[in-house]
């Protein structure tokens, strides 16, 4: 707008002339002096000196002035919106930038604080891996030491195992040898007591023969004696007549001596009374001579009979000798070949070690036995020692075990701290790439800001660069500590590595015990099956079975009692032969010497056998005739006792009695004694009437035979006097 | 014998010896009677360690195995029993086709000062009752006795052992040549442990000899 009338202008101080660019319009270049007028309240400005002159310029002059000057202004005011436009969107574009600042300041302590937890964390399990790869190495060593502790167990322990089984195996050579020899030994010695059992069957055959033959001779003598015992009666029947004759006789003589005295009163003739006196004197003398003469003949056959009987003795006793002289020879070769065996007994002794006789084998066997007793003993020390071994490695297994774990842990933690580390460098170049990015954008804003003209954002930004120039030392120390951390990682890997190279030494190391211990749990098994299958050691075992089974009763018992004392006979017995054979290893002599003594003892017994038999020969005869004579004496009856057999095989005894009073030779009474039964035999005696009258009354009513011949007696004895 | 406290009772010796010795009668008459060494019909039913058991009615076999355990339970009391054999054989051949084997374990220290252990005897029973039926479910895998059998016992014993009357020593454990063996449970009581096994003849080589 042009004003028509200027307003009056005032007087203002001398300024220079500020220089005013005004915007090119349109294609005018031209620089336009501004002619400032006092009373214009436009800026422009104008000099007081030249105010007047200026005042003088022309009305258009001015218009045109201001008309460029509004132009300018409008332009300047356009400028200036444009420069508010855009201080407004650099406003809005610092604005953006502090948030951003701000959310990358956020984001820079985000990171810092996960910085410094990640630092923390890895600081921690650096402790922690420290920590563990100490106490691992610790515990590989304790594990090292033990091993090699265990290692030297094992080499002592195998070498005290090879020891043993050495001399075990020694101690079984020298026990097989020595069980072959007690082999051989017993085989012999089997073989021996066979001989001797059969020597002694021999000897008790023989000692049966011979008792036969003395039963035999006892019978010849029995039957002998009878004999002499019926010679006995027949003299002592002789005797008796003789006696019976001169009782006669003596009673003729008494007579004849009455008749010779009542003769001599008469005053007879005395030459025939003193001849039938001289013919009866020397019919006495011949009697006498006779009964002098019977005896002697009687003593005379007595003694010929007892030398008879010597005969008999002698013959058989030659018989008998001449029977043992092959026995002699037999037992002189079984003597040298004894001789021979106990050679090769010396000899075997000889060859075993640590024996000098018989008597040592035992000893010497049982020395034996001890040693394998012990060294079993020291063999059950050893699998003792080895299932602590086992024990022992079964623990190391589970330390090695959880080392292996724990190595698996610590391999893991590495592995997630690796990662970690590997996050970590990733995080660090985003935050490298988004630190360039904001430094570039920083720029970019501070160019733009330079274009603008704006001072307040180069502060933000000049802060921005000065914390991230803050940041960059903390993360050279977080990538120095990486590096470390790196470094740390890879001395804890070769550790590691080192741990299962040893791991795998003691690996191997614990399979070898393993194959042992296989070994010695098959051995173990081979033993329980041996101990399932039943075999034991007779050194301390001994197996008992029940003898009263189901069908064994009382009797059995009674067999079985029988059984051990026969066993306990034989045993004995076998001691016996055992002593003897320990005697026989002295020498031959004591066998020659045993068989003459046992021949001689075996001919004194027969020989005391054989006075025994004649001295109950003797005893026997005198008490029968003393009983006989007694029992004559006593009930008046001869008494003969036969024994004889029935057709059907049954023994009967028989007596024959005759009374002293008999009449005759006829009158004889036959009784039978059988099982405690006595019944009379009918003969002719008895069949006669008066006879058989009383024993119809007294034996078959009366059922009294003492009766009966009591009565036969009186009645006898009666007939006898009267007579 | 055993006195119950809290948990575990007090075994004694000559207790722990009558628990294994009547152990033994019963397993003898379980064997019998699963091994049909004896008819059916001569055993009784009875209830024992939780089970129904079978005992013989045969008088002969009652005191046969009443003797039998008397002197065990002596032997045990001694501390001198070392295994129990229970032999099955053929009546005809009398070869041994089967051995039940009964080994012992006795703790010395018990036997020589006369100290007492503790166990609960339910769990006494218990084992005992595991071993008895494993002897009736054995003839699954036992093979099939067809003739007739007997059975006798053999003892164990330590060699200072004074033989009784009724006893004799015997050199034939009456084993058998290349058996087959199958180890059953055991049982512990604390002073005597019992572990059994059983062998027998091996029917794949007579099966194989058929083919």
């Amino acid at each position: 707008m042009i004003l028509r009338t200027p307003a009056p202008k005032r007087a203002r101080p001398i300024e220079p002339a500020p220089i005013i660019e005004s915007p090119p319009v349109g294609s005018d270049h031209r620089q336009l002096a501004i002619y400032e007028d006092p009373s214009s309240a436009g800026p422009a400005r104008r000099e007081p000196s030249q105010q007047s002159e200026h005042m003088l310029c022309t009305y258009q002059c001015r218009q045109m002035v201001k008309a460029d000057f509004l132009d300018a202004l409008s332009n300047a005011e356009k400028q200036v919106q444009d420069y508010q436009s855009k201080l407004a969107e650099l406003n809005d574009n610092f604005g953006k930038a502090d948030e951003e600042r701000k959310t990358f300041r956020e984001k820079l302590s985000y990171v810092e604080q996960e910085l410094a937890a990640a630092k923390g964390r890895e600081q921690a399990l650096h402790d922690q891996l420290l920590k563990e790869v100490n106490d691992s190495h610790e515990r590989l060593k304790k594990e090292l030491e033990l091993s090699a502790k265990l290692q030297a167990k094992l080499e002592n322990e195998q070498n005290l195992r090879k020891k043993a089984e050495s001399t075990a195996a020694a101690a079984e050579d020298k026990a097989k040898e020595l069980e072959a020899k007690l082999g051989h030994i017993s085989k012999s010695i089997e073989k021996e007591k066979k001989r001797f059992n059969n020597e002694l069957a021999q000897l008790n055959r023989d000692s049966k023969f011979s008792i036969t033959k003395i039963t035999v001779d006892l019978e010849k003598m029995e039957f002998r004696a009878k004999s002499s015992e019926q010679e006995v009666e027949l003299l002592r029947k002789q005797q008796e007549d003789l006696q019976s004759k001169f009782s006669e006789c003596l009673h003729q003589k008494s007579e004849l001596e009455k008749r010779l005295t009542s003769l001599s009163f008469e005053d007879d003739s005395p030459k025939e009374s003193d001849i039938l006196v001289k013919h009866l004197q020397e019919e006495l003398r011949n009697y006498e001579s006779e009964v002098r003469e019977a005896r002697k003949l009687k003593s005379a056959h007595d003694s010929i009979e007892l030398m008879k009987e010597k005969l008999l003795e002698e013959k058989s006793r030659r018989e008998r000798v001449e029977l043992q002289l092959p026995k002699l020879q037999e037992y002189e070769l079984k003597i040298n070949k004894l001789e021979d065996e106990l050679s090769a007994w010396k000899l075997m002794i000889q060859d075993i070690p640590g024996v000098s006789c018989c008597d040592d084998v035992p000893l010497r066997i049982s020395a034996l036995q001890k040693e394998v007793i012990d060294n079993l003993k020291k063999l059950g020390e050893v699998n003792a020692h080895l299932k602590q071994m086992q024990v022992v490695l079964d623990k190391t297994q589970l330390d090695k075990q959880k080392t292996e774990t724990e190595a698996a842990l610590a391999k893991e933690k590495a592995d997630r701290l690796e990662a970690e580390v590997k996050r970590m460098n990733l995080m660090l170049s985003a935050v490298s790439e988004e630190r360039n990015m904001l430094k570039i954008a920083i720029e970019d804003f501070k160019s733009k800001n330079e274009q603008a003209g704006g001072h307040a954002s180069s502060s933000a930004l000049q802060e921005l660069e000065s914390s991230l120039l803050k940041r960059e030392p903390y993360i050279k120390e977080l990538e120095g500590d990486l590096f470390a951390q790196k470094d740390i990682n890879t001395r804890q890997q070769d550790e590691i590595k080192s741990l299962h190279d040893r791991l795998n030494s003691e690996a191997r190391k614990v399979k070898s015990l393993e194959r042992e211990s296989d070994r010695l749990r098959s051995e173990i098994f081979l033993l329980e099956s041996k101990l399932g299958h039943g075999d034991f050691s007779a050194a301390n075992t001994k197996v008992l079975r029940m003898v009263n089974t189901l069908a064994v009763g009382n009797d059995a018992k009674q067999t079985i009692e029988a059984l051990q004392s026969e066993l306990q006979r034989t045993k004995e017995k076998l001691q016996a032969l055992e002593e003897y054979k320990s005697q026989s290893g002295n020498s031959g002599k004591l066998v020659d010497s045993y068989m003459s003594g046992k021949v001689a003892q075996l001919k004194e017994q027969i020989a005391t056998l054989e006075k025994r038999e004649e001295r109950y020969k003797t005893v026997f005869a005198d008490r029968i005739s003393v009983f006989r004579r007694a029992c004559c004496e006593l009930f008046g009856y001869k008494i003969v006792m036969d024994e004889r057999q029935r057709p059907n095989g049954i023994p009967v005894t028989r007596f024959t009695l005759q009374s002293i009073y008999a009449m005759n030779d006829d009158e004889k009474l036959e009784f039978e004694y059988e099982s405690g039964n006595t019944n009379i035999v009918e003969n002719g005696y008895t069949s006669t009437s008066e006879i058989s009258q009383q024993v119809d009354i007294f034996v078959r009513k009366m059922n009294s035979i003492p009766a009966f011949t009591a009565n036969l007696t009186v009645e006898s004895f009666n007939r006898r006097t009267l007579s | 014998m055993a006195s119950k406290t809290a948990a575990k009772d007090i075994i004694t010796l000559r207790g722990s010896a009558a628990i294994v010795s009547e152990f033994f009668g019963y397993a003898a008459n379980s064997i019998l009677y699963n091994r049909a060494v004896y008819p059916e019909e001569s055993f009784a039913r009875v209830k024992k360690y939780g089970l129904p058991m079978l005992l013989t009615k045969d008088e002969g076999v009652k005191s046969f195995i009443s003797n039998l355990n008397a002197q065990l339970s002596e032997w045990l009391e001694a501390g001198k029993l070392q295994r129990v054999v229970l032999v099955i054989m053929s009546m005809n051949t009398g070869e041994v086709l089967e051995r039940w084997n009964f080994s012992i374990e006795t703790d010395n220290e018990v036997v020589e000062k006369g100290v007492s252990r503790e166990k609960s005897d339910k769990e006494i029973m218990r084992e005992i009752q595991a071993i008895m039926r494993q002897i009736a479910s054995s003839i699954t895998y036992l093979p099939c006795l067809d003739e007739q059998c007997v059975f006798d016992v053999l003892a164990y014993t330590d060699t200072d052992v004074a033989v009784p009357f009724t006893w004799m020593e015997s050199s034939d454990a009456k084993l058998i040549a290349n058996p087959q063996m199958v180890k059953l449970h055991s049982f512990d009581t604390k002073i005597h442990k019992v572990n059994t096994l059983v062998s027998y003849k091996n029917d794949e080589e007579e099966s194989d000899d058929e083919e």
